[in-house]
């Protein structure tokens, strides 16, 4: 078995509005996949499709060798899900939440196991609306193990946590990736993606723009660095056309993200993906005598592929 | 402070479904009691049997109807069935005119099989005019004496005219014994069927929407549990608690406040089983139309508190104006009240209600087709 999940052709129409067009991935056995991609770009509709909440209006899936929608129950019982802001029956404790799950499948873990292995342990009898934020979230990632699944799907588990939490879940879900588990996750977290999958969809407005690794997707992109520097005098055009070897120098009053100008003038290069472009660059400024209050270069990073893959910032 | 009134009224002018329910409630509670003649709780119901059908009859009945104290009601044209509802408590009077009943007509005793008294001192046997019988039961001794009056003054009034003189006896009275039904045994059974009315509407319908608000429809849904299984364990949880609901308030009516059962209450099972089953469809079609647990809240009670008044838990419903007595039995918790009566009340056996069992059994069909059509799962 080499493919966890493979998509092909999907498309998932609403009245006249197009959710998902014409979508084809697979998931490879063993993998943490991603599906980045703002609010509205599928990622939920392609992910219950899988999951076998909704019918496809064309295309064919198929999950662990078995067709979606047709083998649904047997899907079901070898996967794990957890829905985007899916909460749980509020008079019954954890411990008798995932009990009751574990009951629907013919394999199951032990709660106080589950618990365990996502850090609840001492929680077993209190209830849902009694944990914070991030435990409810790791909570939902544990009744996804019940039937200790060959595969999970989590429907942007991090959302909406804040910088520790996200880090814990991150955590979790590479401890649930070593136990040879194959996960996929939506999120619109770059850091995320980047971070934790070892393959990557981007997808907007219902179509997947590219798919590979996250390295190799930011080694793809025409902007590999970008260089912000701050100047005691404003250049000259020429100085500027030195500086970038024909990429486009931009005044920082075009350019809203330029960081701290110290009261000289922000300038704001986005350098392609050569040595001798940054190299260009360092020299243009030692040769015109530039003199400089601030030097900053950061690689590119997945947020500068969305960028460039779609014309658009990602936003939550 | 201003600015945050204002932006609540918008915010409660925007959730329309939960305001709507929210006014529309008080709303028709208004209706409802404006509707229910509650001055004329104190009326008797008065049936008929017209066995003469002359002018002088027919003038006698008119004039009854003038009464504002008596209600006139359809009885049966047959005398000894429309005895029967007045012993069973089903009819507070019965007023029989003899065939060939006329003002001034041939004299002869009157007919019944009950112990006729004459009524009035003034009665003579043998005389010209033949007396009118009131059959009464012993439901009300207070009541029985003022109808007892008002009737024979009507009857002397339309036979006798302005005769004078020594007046012949125009009405003589029969009266019937009846077991004495108090109000609260009729109002407890009400209770019991009104209690599993408003539960099983209310609280479906505000978890099934909550259940979807909180995606937990759809968490069940990607696990490999048939879904009817999750909807059967949800009524079946239900009904286990109309039981325990029906149990406690009758065993509290009867072992608290001596409410007399005489039937058998194993035949109250099937009516409370079969009630339920309706009252939770009702839950689960409002749970469709609902978008929020508040408004599931205020849309089942909405339904289930007019049902609760109309359907008869409290008063009869016969006060109502126009056709709305018989609006009133076509809700479902009529058929449930009368059978829970029946059976408690007038020991009746499951074959005597099973008409009632029969237009529920109904209600249970037409419901569950609404509510399989009109579910949504998110």
């Amino acid at each position: 078995m080499s493919e966890a999940i493979r998509v092909e052709g999907l498309v998932k129409r609403f009245g006249s509005f197009t959710a998902v067009d014409d979508v084809s991935f697979d998931v490879r056995a063993g993998e943490i996949f991603g599906i980045l991609g703002p609010n509205g770009a599928g990622k939920t509709t392609t992910l219950e499709i899988i999951e076998g909440l909704q019918k496809p209006s064309a295309g064919r899936v198929s999950v662990l060798n078995l067709d979606s929608p047709g083998e649904a129950n047997r899907i079901k019982a070898r996967i794990g899900v957890q829905l985007q802001s899916s909460a749980y029956f509020n008079f019954l404790s954890l411990r008798e939440i995932l009990k009751l799950l574990g009951s629907f499948y013919p394999r199951r873990i032990a709660p106080d196991e589950l618990l365990e292995q996502v850090g609840l342990a001492d929680k077993g009898s209190q209830r849902v609306n009694q944990l914070s934020g991030g435990q409810q979230q790791r909570f939902t990632v544990a009744a996804s193990l019940v039937n200790d699944p060959e595969l999970v799907i989590l429907d942007e588990p991090t959302t909406g946590l804040d910088p520790q939490a996200r880090h814990n879940l991150w955590d979790l879900i590479r401890e649930i990736h070593r136990r040879d588990v194959t996960v996929v996750l939506t999120t619109h977290y770059m850091e995320e993606a980047q971070s934790l999958c070892h393959r990557l969809a981007i997808m907007d407005h219902g179509k997947i723009v590219a798919i590979d690794t996250p390295a190799n997707l930011i080694s793809r992109i025409k902007t590999t660095y970008t260089v912000k520097l701050v100047t005691d005098i404003p250049l000259t055009t020429d100085q500027c056309l030195d500086l970038g070897r024909g990429a486009a120098v931009l005044p920082v009053s075009q350019e809203p993200d330029a960081g701290p100008s110290d009261g000289g003038q922000p300038y704001l290069l986005r350098l392609d993906n050569t040595p001798e472009a940054l190299n260009g660059t360092l020299e243009g400024i030692v040769r015109g005598g530039i003199t400089l209050k601030h030097l900053e270069i950061v690689p590119a990073t997945l947020e500068d592929v969305f960028l460039e893959l779609t014309g658009n910032e990602l936003r939550d | 402070m201003l600015a945050l009134t204002v932006a609540n009224l918008k915010m409660l002018a925007r959730n329309r479904q939960t305001t709507f329910w929210a006014l529309f409630f008080p709303l028709i509670l208004v209706v409802v009691f404006g509707l229910f003649d509650l001055s004329s709780v104190g009326a008797a119901g008065l049936g008929v049997v017209d066995q003469a059908r002359t002018p002088a009859s027919q003038r006698l009945t008119a004039a009854l109807e003038d009464i504002t104290m008596l209600r006139l009601q359809d009885a049966p044209a047959d005398p000894a069935a429309a005895r029967q509802l007045v012993a069973a408590g089903e009819l507070d009077y019965l007023l029989l005119i003899p065939p060939g009943f006329t003002t001034a007509g041939p004299a002869a005793g009157p007919e019944g099989t009950g112990t006729p008294e004459p009524a009035g001192a003034g009665a003579q046997a043998g005389s010209e005019i033949l007396p009118v019988t009131l059959v009464l039961n012993t439901e009300n001794e207070e009541r029985n004496q003022l109808v007892q009056g008002i009737v024979r003054r009507v009857s002397d009034g339309v036979i006798l005219g302005e005769t004078a003189g020594e007046p012949p006896a125009t009405l003589v009275t029969e009266r019937l014994a009846t077991r004495q039904v108090s109000y609260f045994d009729v109002v407890l059974l009400g209770l019991v069927g009104m209690g599993i009315m408003t539960n099983a509407i209310i609280s479906i319908a505000v978890r099934i929407s909550n259940y979807r608000n909180l995606s937990i429809l759809k968490r069940m849904l990607v696990t490999p549990l048939a879904i009817w299984k999750f909807f059967a364990a949800e009524v079946a949880a239900q009904l286990v608690l109309a039981l325990v609901q029906a149990v406690i308030i009758l065993a509290v009516g009867v072992f608290v406040f001596n409410a007399q059962l005489n039937g058998n209450v194993l035949y109250l099972l099937p009516v409370v089983l079969l009630g339920s089953l309706i009252f939770l469809n009702i839950g689960f079609i409002l749970s469709a139309w609902a978008n929020s647990p508040a408004a599931a809240s205020g849309m089942g009670n909405a339904i289930a508190f007019p049902m609760m008044l109309f359907a008869g838990t409290f008063f009869s419903t016969a006060t109502l104006p126009w056709l709305l007595p018989y609006a009133a039995d076509a809700l479902p918790l009529a058929p449930m009240l009368s059978a829970l009566r029946d059976i408690a009340i007038h020991e009746a056996s499951l074959g005597q209600v099973w008409p009632e069992l029969a237009i529920m059994a109904g209600w249970v069909g037409a419901t569950s087709l609404v509510a399989i059509r009109v579910f949504r799962f998110s």
